[in-house]
């Protein structure tokens, strides 16, 4: 390694400089470093500002029809997350009804239910749920759910209160063990946390990867690789330095505008304080921009490397495991998962900024991100040969 | 001169034999180019078997938990077993008090706490109501649904036993009746076992279809613009002449490669996987129709914005992750802000994940997805149009640069 001297500093100010100017005279850099993030951004945000779904569709098929029924269904109307939007005649209808996608979930009261609870033979209601639509399926299942001991308590309760029980001692008859849930740090169970805290870097990173892989293959077909490296005086270090730092500097101001967006404007939950994020977003930004080279390195061709960093790209978002756990994936995955960026990012997101913790709880992550810049100089030689000796093939 | 006073039924036949041509030379430009092939056979191959993997094990089976028990009774014991019995969640490990239980969550080693009272057992045996705290991990929401299921499914458990025990009855009837007078059930309609893959895997195979062709169609046409003198998308030919016949044609060529990717990405991937395939082959069929040429026509139009082979890439891959969370299957779509819906309208992989996840995973006819059928087919004609308009416009565009440059020429010779 040669000692950085006046000299490289000016070749690498050169490089910077030829970069930037590659930078103005596409709008497609503008589009993919700039405009394509906070659209994003903007979009996952404000789609689900509401954190929770609020007035679901659900329906009703209530062949009783006693007052006693009436009454249940009032009450599941004054559930949150719950509305009730239609009353159908019998099974199929509602069935139907579900398939067109008007409702969500419908509850189904067969007829006889009140003089049957009435006489002791204990009658069956049942609630069904769509669960092809996942999260609105889940939500109705906990709401349905308590509806439900409700409703098979509200019969027993009055003959409680008749044999002159208290409210508390009936509930406790009805109900000896209640279960007390505590949603650690996210007691909302709001889903845009959930989501976006790990969706927005997400995008980010995907657009990093894409723009990393673009600017330095397109050389090669532009056949002005050769020129990249006289003006960087042969140098591959100085070449992709220069070619890089601009976009880290994008990147980064692109990753704190997210950081301000969601822990600054939107108030989720920050418990680490901003710096641990801000730190976390840095080493991401940098790790994904060396992923993104050594995707290059190892197919210099630009349809190829592209091809790259969309698999790895569009597999993040999965194999991160924000939505679906890895603790649940094959093994194998389970491995894989540590040459994504963004599963190092997530963990350090649910210990720091969701949980509050010491940053040394998560060195293993930091240290894994720190690690990604390594992979470029494995093969570092084979993309200066790639530079200077490839012809573009389309 | 002559061409000019060619008869309505010769221009129709030339119109139609041009198509083939254009036809015919789409495909072999698919068929021969790498990059084209990858979009259109290679991703659409590989992608959903990597999504399946990913998602192979549908549901969260065991997650890890602690036990802090302040009561130390029978009964508790009694419950923290029994949470330890269901499938959903596996007790690691029983700590002295909640700071030891909380170390071992930052440890990362379990992600709840199942938290009994030291009063646990004396207020039920006041006949007081008792209660189980839990503490959940906010990582993932999955954790947090396991633990609540496996603690309501034991508390109603325990709950029906101390009834009944209260009660004192003397037949089983009697006990059921008194630990729930009116018997309640919850039955998921479809997906009845919450899975994953069930619920994501058919929207992400719908998308695949239409991100496969927008990529597809976007480098081939930017390929055809780097070729050109002019970077201008159509060629100067007699038989390229028509904006119908090149529309046509090319939609004939790609509708024809992904009626074959469709039937394996539609019917033999979920059968691969043993996803839900309720759907009805007449009714499958007559939905993708639309849905396909939806798919073309769009592309066909966003492709004119296309200037460079690559670029499609950098423009278009990032929209499949917005483009999963517009069509509602997540979140869901009565929940978003009307704007977003209105804008997830213009795109076809909305209505179709819809309608196809309905048709597939619900069992549901063409009659009950009539709002999609009829969108999508609403979608083919606008795009259609569109995608005349622009090829139109570039027709004109390479006629005009030919002029210019023939002007050119000839300024030049004189």
């Amino acid at each position: 390694m040669t000692v950085i001297t006046g000299e490289t500093l000016a070749r690498l100010l050169r490089v910077v400089r030829r970069e930037c100017r590659r930078f103005v005279s596409r709008p497609l850099y503008l589009f993919c470093m700039v405009i394509a993030p906070l659209f994003s951004y903007l979009l996952f945000a404000t789609m689900m500002g509401s954190g929770l779904p609020t007035d679901l569709p659900v329906g009703v098929v209530d062949q009783d029809g006693t007052s006693t029924t009436r009454m249940v269904v009032r009450n599941l109307d004054a559930f949150q997350q719950t509305k009730i939007v239609a009353h159908y005649p019998d099974f199929a209808a509602a069935r139907k009804a579900m398939q067109r996608g008007d409702i969500y979930g419908f509850f189904y009261i067969p007829k006889g239910t009140t003089t049957e609870a009435m006489g002791a033979e204990q009658p069956r209601v049942s609630f069904y749920t769509n669960n092809s639509y996942l999260i609105a399926g889940s939500l109705l299942f906990r709401d349905m759910k308590t509806m439900g001991e409700l409703a098979s308590g509200a019969v027993a309760r009055e003959t409680l209160y008749a044999k002159g029980y208290t409210e508390a001692q009936a509930m406790a008859a009805l109900q000896p063990i209640v279960i007390d849930t505590h949603p650690l740090n996210n007691p909302w169970l709001n889903y845009s946390v959930y989501l976006c805290n790990t969706l927005l870097p997400g995008v980010l990173m995907l657009l990093i990867f894409m723009v990393t892989v673009y600017s330095i293959a397109v050389e090669v077909k532009d056949g002005t690789a050769n020129e990249l490296l006289a003006t960087s005086g042969d140098s591959i270090y100085v070449a992709l330095v220069g070619k890089l730092l601009p976009q880290t500097l994008v990147f980064f101001l692109m990753a704190i505008f997210y950081n301000v967006y969601l822990y600054g404007y939107l108030h989720f939950p920050c418990n680490s304080g901003i710096g641990p994020m801000i730190l976390a977003s840095l080493l991401f930004v940098i790790a994904s921009q060396a992923m993104g080279i050594f995707m290059v390195e190892v197919f210099p061709t630009l349809r190829l490397s592209l091809s790259f960093a969309s698999l790895w790209g569009v597999i993040s978002f999965s194999i991160s495991g924000f939505t679906f756990p890895v603790m649940a994936m094959h093994p194998v995955l389970q491995a894989l998962s540590n040459c994504f960026p963004l599963r190092h990012y997530f963990l350090i997101y649910v210990d720091q900024a969701l949980n509050g913790y010491p940053m040394v709880y998560s060195w293993q992550s930091y240290v894994g991100l720190l690690l990604f810049l390594f992979l470029p100089f494995l093969v570092l030689p084979r993309l200066k040969h790639a530079l200077k000796t490839y012809i573009y093939i389309p | 001169m002559k061409s000019k006073k060619m008869t309505f039924r010769g221009k129709v036949t030339q119109g139609i034999s041009d198509m083939f041509l254009v036809w015919r030379r789409e495909l072999r430009k698919v068929f021969h180019d790498q990059g084209v092939l990858i979009f259109f056979i290679l991703v659409p191959l590989a992608y959903p078997l990597i999504y399946a993997f990913i998602y192979n094990n549908e549901v969260v089976r065991e997650v890890p938990a602690v036990v802090v028990d302040d009561s130390g009774s029978a009964l508790s014991r009694q419950f923290a077993r029994m949470v330890d019995g269901t499938a959903d969640v596996r007790i690691v490990a029983r700590c002295a008090d909640m700071e030891e239980a909380r170390q071992v969550l930052r440890e990362g080693e379990a992600y709840g706490i199942f938290y009994f009272p030291d009063d646990f057992t004396d207020r039920i045996n006041r006949g007081e109501q008792s209660q189980v705290s839990i503490f959940c991990d906010m990582s993932g929401l999955l954790y947090y649904k396991a633990m609540l299921l496996s603690a309501t499914e034991v508390s109603l458990e325990l709950n029906a036993d101390i009834k009944v025990a209260r009660a004192g009855n003397t037949t089983a009837e009697q006990d059921a009746v008194t630990a729930m007078p009116i018997e309640y059930e919850e039955v998921a309609l479809f997906n009845p076992q919450n899975g994953f893959a069930t619920f994501l895997i058919p929207a992400v195979l719908m998308l695949v279809i239409q991100q496969t062709l927008l990529l597809g169609i976007g480098l081939s046409v930017g390929t055809d613009r780097e070729r050109n003198r002019f970077n201008d998308l159509v060629p100067i030919s007699r038989h390229y002449n028509g904006t119908l016949r090149l529309v046509m044609g090319k939609a004939f060529a790609y509708f024809l490669v992904y009626a074959v990717v469709c039937v394996y990405v539609l019917c033999v991937v979920p059968w691969l996987f043993s996803l839900p395939r309720l759907a009805d082959p007449a009714t499958l069929f007559a939905f993708l129709l639309p849905y396909v040429m939806a798919c073309i026509f769009f592309s066909m139009t966003l492709s004119v914005f296309v200037r460079n082979r690559e670029t499609c890439m950098l423009m278009f891959v990032f929209t499949s992750v917005p483009l999963l969370f517009l069509s509602g299957i997540s979140w869901p779509a009565d929940a978003m802000p009307g704007f977003w819906r209105g804008f997830s309208w213009l795109f076809p992989s909305t209505f179709g994940i819809k309608g196809y996840v309905a048709i597939n995973t619900m069992g549901a006819t063409l009659d009950e997805v009539s709002v999609e059928y009829m969108a999508l087919w609403l979608q083919t004609g606008i795009y259609f149009i569109l995608a005349c308009v622009v090829y139109r416009w570039e027709i004109l565009n390479s006629r005009r640069h030919a002029i210019d440059d023939y002007h050119r020429l000839r300024n030049t010779a004189s």
